[in-house]
């Protein structure tokens, strides 16, 4: 095995999610479906300097531009 | 019907002079309190949805959090037996609460403990410890108690079930920033039972930490493994602390749904009496003035 160049690029976490993505995408219909569920996230974080916030940025964006973000930014 | 048709006709005829048209005033409180009575039914039809919606969500819950925790217990059992030398002294506090109200005290819970550690003197946590934020009602009430601490928000996390997806991407937004700390704690809520929580501190050993602790030194592992093991295990018990917290927050919401229509309910047989009464009195008020102005005759 080569040595473990991706430790540079990601975290394990990332790491795991990337193998656990691919399983998913292996599985039957059925079982990928309920699968795919289990690993979804629409996670916004937001970084705070001095009491203010920044801006919201999504970690996934999602694909339809259209869509107006629900929730107001503080 | 029979009363506001003849309030309606009283209103109509010309007041006697000098006195104000008896029926007026109750005919207004008559309908402020018909149209209150209107709102609280509403409001009780409202609330009772709600708390049936938060009653099959919490079962749902309670499954994912017996499954979770599990995460959280293994990553117990590594910090157990590998304690760190020395007590942390800056802190990295993560507070884990959600983005939805209507569920009691939840996300003040957790904002008051948190706030606890910092004003505890004993514990020795340093005052400008870092602090982020899951969930946009606890980043409303800390962003007004410490401001200066909150270095990164999340939101977006506890509409549905958390997942480990979810809580790994925080894990890896947090190892990212680029904070400095010397240990971790998770501020979330603790389920009890279906009806109580109470707050509670998790602790989360870094990497030097770990590496640095006796009982972890006893093996030799390899840098590498250990930086793996630190982010994995910091990703473990954030799960656990978001799916627990989930299950707690529907408990609460469900309670307090069911307080609500409790008092919807109170209110609406203590308002159909009042209204009653009014009712009442305006007919018998009217049959007064029609007695006394045919006996006249």
């Amino acid at each position: 095995m080569s040595s473990t160049t991706w430790r540079n690029v990601f975290t394990y976490n990332k790491y795991t999610q990337i193998a656990a993505r691919a399983l998913r995408q292996s599985l039957k219909e059925e079982e990928r479906v309920a699968a795919e569920k289990r690993g979804q996230t629409i996670l916004r974080y937001q970084k705070w300097e001095n009491g203010q916030g920044g801006q919201q940025v999504y970690l996934n964006p999602p694909e339809e531009k259209g869509a107006p973000p629900k929730s107001a930014a503080v | 019907m029979l009363a506001r048709r003849t309030l309606g006709r009283l209103a109509a005829q010309p007041p006697v002079l000098g006195a104000a048209p008896a029926g007026a005033r109750n005919m207004a409180t008559l309908r402020e309190i018909e149209l209150r009575l209107k709102s609280v039914r509403n409001i009780e039809k409202i609330t009772k949805s709600m708390k049936m919606i938060a009653s099959t969500k919490l079962n749902k819950a309670q499954r994912a959090m017996v499954a979770g925790k599990q995460y959280g217990v293994a990553n117990a059992e590594v910090f157990k037996n590998a304690p760190p030398e020395a007590p942390a002294k800056r802190k990295l506090v993560i507070v884990v609460s959600s983005d939805k109200g209507l569920c009691g005290g939840i996300h003040s819970s957790v904002s008051k403990a948190t706030r606890r550690l910092f004003a505890d003197k004993e514990a020795g946590l340093e005052p400008s410890s870092p602090i982020m934020v899951i969930g946009d009602k606890s980043k409303a009430q800390l962003s007004r108690a410490l401001p200066k601490n909150i270095v990164l928000t999340f939101n977006q996390i506890g509409r549905d079930i958390p997942t480990f997806a979810d809580a790994a991407g925080v894990a890896d937004l947090i190892l990212k920033s680029g904070v400095e700390y010397d240990g971790i704690a998770i501020v979330y809520n603790k389920f009890l039972s279906a009806i109580s929580y109470e707050s509670a501190v998790v602790e989360v050993e870094t990497e030097s930490t770990l590496k640095e602790s006796p009982g972890f030194k006893a093996y030799e592992m390899e840098d590498d493994v250990t930086k793996d093991l630190a982010e994995f295990a910091l990703a473990n018990a954030i799960y656990a602390a978001l799916v627990e917290s989930h299950a707690c927050e529907q408990s609460a919401r469900r309670n307090a749904m069911d307080n609500a229509s409790k008092n919807a309910s109170d209110m609406i047989s203590r308002l159909q009496m009042q209204y009653n009464r009014g009712r009442q009195a305006a007919i018998t008020n009217e049959l007064v003035d029609i007695i006394t102005g045919a006996s006249a005759l």
